[in-house]
């Protein structure tokens, strides 16, 4: 170090020594004070201004462009892990540096609303339900996905109809996979009781879980609460009963006797076989209350069987799964449980890389088929997932993360027939959204089962309701329909 | 050299700036002002906005439509039950907060062995993150799970086995709603009243005891009196607090079963957040505004009439 540095070193020590043991007046005090709040609040901006604010891995590359993508926090972790490998690796070789933001499920919405209102925001926003109120905010991807069909072949009908607005004939969002909702059932009960391979029908559900509660006090787990399983449950209900909120034209239609039969079941099916728990169900509750053995038969995911091998094995190994379950129609439908889709809001600065992100997303399908431990299902016909998942002596004959007997997921091969979105036999408008996300289903299951509402009342209550909600979207442009 | 003069008492003028009388107080609460205006403020304002317009969270463009958005909140059918359930939600849990703290207030406010403890343990519910304690309480109040159970079963009051609804049951999920909101409310008013309860002047207390006055007839004809602003505060604390509350509900029931818990905050996140009608939202929630106002401007007053003398 040389003198004079050394000097300045000392001169500065002083300075600051004598300033802080010498006594302020109250001006000094104050210029001081000022002078700092200035200089720390104008300080970001000149540095900002000078460059130096946003210094980049690049290392002044130039260069190098920006993606910030904005996701949930996946029910499998093992996702998530290879995810942030995965976009690492991507970013690399596209030149772009990539950050990706993690939150819960629960708090998108909201944190998608503020960054619409806030006009700025992340270039990706990954969604697990149809985000179709944002349609105004966000761009429309029909050139990706007519680019993603060219590649990897058409698109499945129940993740087109979750982003494909037919109103305005535009994409609000691309698909990349979804889940399907199978029955989860506790075999050793269902066999107890006469039926080994767990129900076909809702009648079988409602007989044999009747049979199961006497036997040994544990009840059916299908819940009426203000949860997504219980929307996916009451929806999965009322089509196989042949009613629906909406028709395919995006007309109100579920003041009908379908939906009064399909409500009059669960009633039956609470007074029978479960108890007033289902009522204050949390997402949770239905793969606790199997895993603990309190539960026969639950709709869910194949998340919480994941779970139990961790945890339970030997719980594991008794959980087997159903299709959806068929109503007085001999048909049976389920929702999907969870639709992965990508927004690009119509703020982003990198729209180009955005959408070469997705392309490329869906050509590791296989990887997030895999890496999802099979939870993620592929959304295209002819992805490179396809081959190794649904083959004979594929993934889902022989399940790579252990399942005994090793074929148990195997009913899943089909799951696509019986899976629709959530505005069946419409699209996932953005009316479907508001009913969905204001719970009027279950609210109308629950209401009838509780007792506090006719079953005439509860079904006719919660039409007017939707009836409300279509019109009010309607105004907006974004629902068809008319009635 | 005259424009050096000039130019110097100008500089003079301007480093007596902060000698000026009201320049300092300003000053030091501009900060306070302005985080008022930026987060309370605006958003008010925004919320006022919205409310007479049809935007929803994917299309922030303001279309004003007079009063229809606050037509369709009150005809929506939830709404009325959940304006009942806000009063309900506050008056019950107030009621009970005001109770207990003073209680609680007088019993710390003496000596005893293991006061300290006593004091951190009830101030512990203040200082945990609300969310935190919600989600607590969710697992004990559990369908299936829940500690409550098992305690009343071994206790022989309920059959092993029994599930008590704690959350399915609309009397029983507003009941836990209420107990969850005391607990969380007591620490603060307790502490306010403390500091009351030490306000008053011993002298007074003496006197009292000196004219024969037992503990019952100081504490309603002497104490209570005084306490009486002290108590007011906290009453105005706890109903704005709870009176716009969605943290209990949006954690414990999310408003079920059946909307038979929502309050209007909680509706109107459901509805302006979470179902994307922004504006149905807003004027929801703008019917807590004039209650709020009323009632803060009516404590406020009675409060300030009340002195400690």
């Amino acid at each position: 170090m040389s003198e004079v540095e050394e000097r300045n070193q000392e001169s500065v020590a002083t300075g600051m020594e004598t300033a802080w043991t010498s006594r302020l007046s109250r001006r000094e005090f104050v210029q001081k004070v000022g002078l700092a709040a200035v200089g720390l609040g104008a300080g970001p901006y000149i540095l900002t201004a000078c460059g130096g604010g946003t210094s980049s891995a690049g290392g002044g590359g130039g260069a190098r462009s920006q993606l910030t993508i904005l996701q949930w926090s996946h029910f499998v972790p093992r996702y998530d892990t290879w995810f942030d490998a995965y976009i690492k690796q991507w970013g690399e070789a596209n030149n772009v540096n990539v950050k990706v933001d993690h939150i819960n499920q629960a708090d998108l919405p909201a944190r998608t609303a503020a960054e619409v209102n806030a006009g700025s925001g992340h270039d990706l926003i990954e969604w697990i339900a149809p985000p179709s109120a944002l349609e105004p905010s966000v761009l429309d991807l029909t050139d990706v996905v007519q680019e993603a069909e060219k590649k990897y072949g058409s698109q499945l009908a129940v993740c087109k109809a979750s982003t494909y607005n037919p109103t305005t004939k535009k994409y609000f969002g691309f698909c990349h996979s979804w889940s399907p909702d199978p029955g989860d059932y506790r075999k050793s009960l269902w066999t107890k009781a006469g039926m080994p391979n767990g129900p076909v029908t809702y009648d079988d559900l409602l007989n044999v879980g009747t049979t199961i509660k006497q036997q040994s006090g544990v009840r059916v787990g299908i819940g009426m609460s203000q949860e997504q399983d219980s929307n996916m449950a009451a929806r999965a209900l009322l089509w196989s009963y042949g009613a629906s909120v909406q028709d395919a034209h995006e007309n109100v239609v579920l003041d009908s006797d379908a939906t009064r039969e399909a409500v009059n079941f669960m009633v039956k099916l609470f007074k029978q076989a479960m108890t007033n728990e289902i009522f204050s169900w949390t997402a949770a509750s239905n793969n606790q209350g199997l895993v603990a053995g309190q539960l026969s038969y639950i709709l869910n995911s194949i998340s919480a069987y994941r779970t139990a091998q961790q945890t339970r094995p030997d719980i594991a190994d008794d959980i087997f799964f159903r299709p959806a379950l068929q109503g007085p129609t001999g048909k049976g439908f389920a929702s999907e449980h969870v639709i992965m889709i990508y927004i690009i809001p119509k703020w982003s600065k990198n729209v180009d890389k955005a959408k070469q992100f997705l392309l490329d997303l869906v050509g590791h399908t296989s990887d997030i088929v895999y890496q999802s431990e099979l939870y993620n299902f592929p959304a295209f016909s002819k992805t490179n997932a396809q081959q190794k998942l649904f083959s004979a002596g594929g993934w889902l004959d022989k399940d790579p993360f252990g399942s005994h007997p090793a074929d148990k997921l195997s009913l899943l091969k089909n799951a696509a027939s019986w899976s629709v979105n959530v505005g069946y036999p419409g699209p996932s408008n953005a009316a479907i959204g508001e009913i969905f996300d204001t719970f009027v289903l279950p609210n109308m299951m629950a209401s009838a089962a509780r007792g506090t509402k006719t079953v005439d009342q509860a079904v006719s209550d919660a039409a007017a309701q939707c009836r409300q909600i279509f019109a009010k979207w309607r105004q907006q442009k974004l629902v068809g329909g008319g009635s | 050299m005259m424009e050096r003069t000039v130019g110097v008492r100008r500089v003079a003028a301007r480093w007596r700036l902060p000698e000026r009388p009201g320049f300092l107080g300003a000053l030091m609460l501009s900060p306070a002002l302005l985080y008022l205006v930026g987060l309370v403020g605006f958003p008010l304002v925004l919320s006022f906005i919205y409310a007479f317009s049809d935007v929803t969270t994917g299309n922030p463009n303001v279309h004003l439509v007079g009063l229809s958005t606050f037509a369709a909140a009150v005809r929506d059918p939830v709404f009325g039950v959940a304006l009942r359930n806000t009063f309900v939600f506050t008056f019950f849990s107030q009621a009970l907060v005001i109770v207990l703290s003073t209680v609680l207030a007088f019993g710390l406010s003496t000596d005893f062995p293991g006061k300290w403890v006593v004091r951190f343990l009830i101030l512990l519910p203040w200082t945990t993150p609300v969310a935190l304690g919600a989600v607590a309480w969710l697992w004990m109040l559990d369908s299936i799970f829940s500690p409550f159970d098992w305690v009343l079963s071994a206790l022989g009051l309920i059959h092993q086995g029994t599930h008590i609804p704690f959350l399915g049951q609309a009397r029983l999920a507003m009941g836990s709603i209420v107990v969850l909101q005391t607990w969380r409310m007591l620490p603060l008013a307790t502490v306010i009243l403390m500091a009351g309860l030490t306000s008053i002047p011993q002298d007074i207390q003496d006197a009292a005891a000196v004219d024969g006055a037992g503990f019952w007839r100081r504490l309603v004809h002497v104490i209570l009196p005084l306490l009486q602003p002290i108590m007011l505060v906290a009453l105005l604390f706890g109903i704005v607090f709870t009176f716009t509350d969605i943290a209990v509900i949006f954690v414990l029931t999310g408003g079920g079963p059946d909307n038979s818990t929502q309050v209007l905050a909680s509706w109107a996140f459901y509805k302006g957040i979470n179902g994307g009608n922004l504006a149905q939202g807003a004027a929801t929630a703008l019917f807590m505004f004039p209650v709020l106002l009323g009632l803060a401007v009516l404590l406020l007053r009675i409060a300030s009439r009340a002195e400690v003398t």
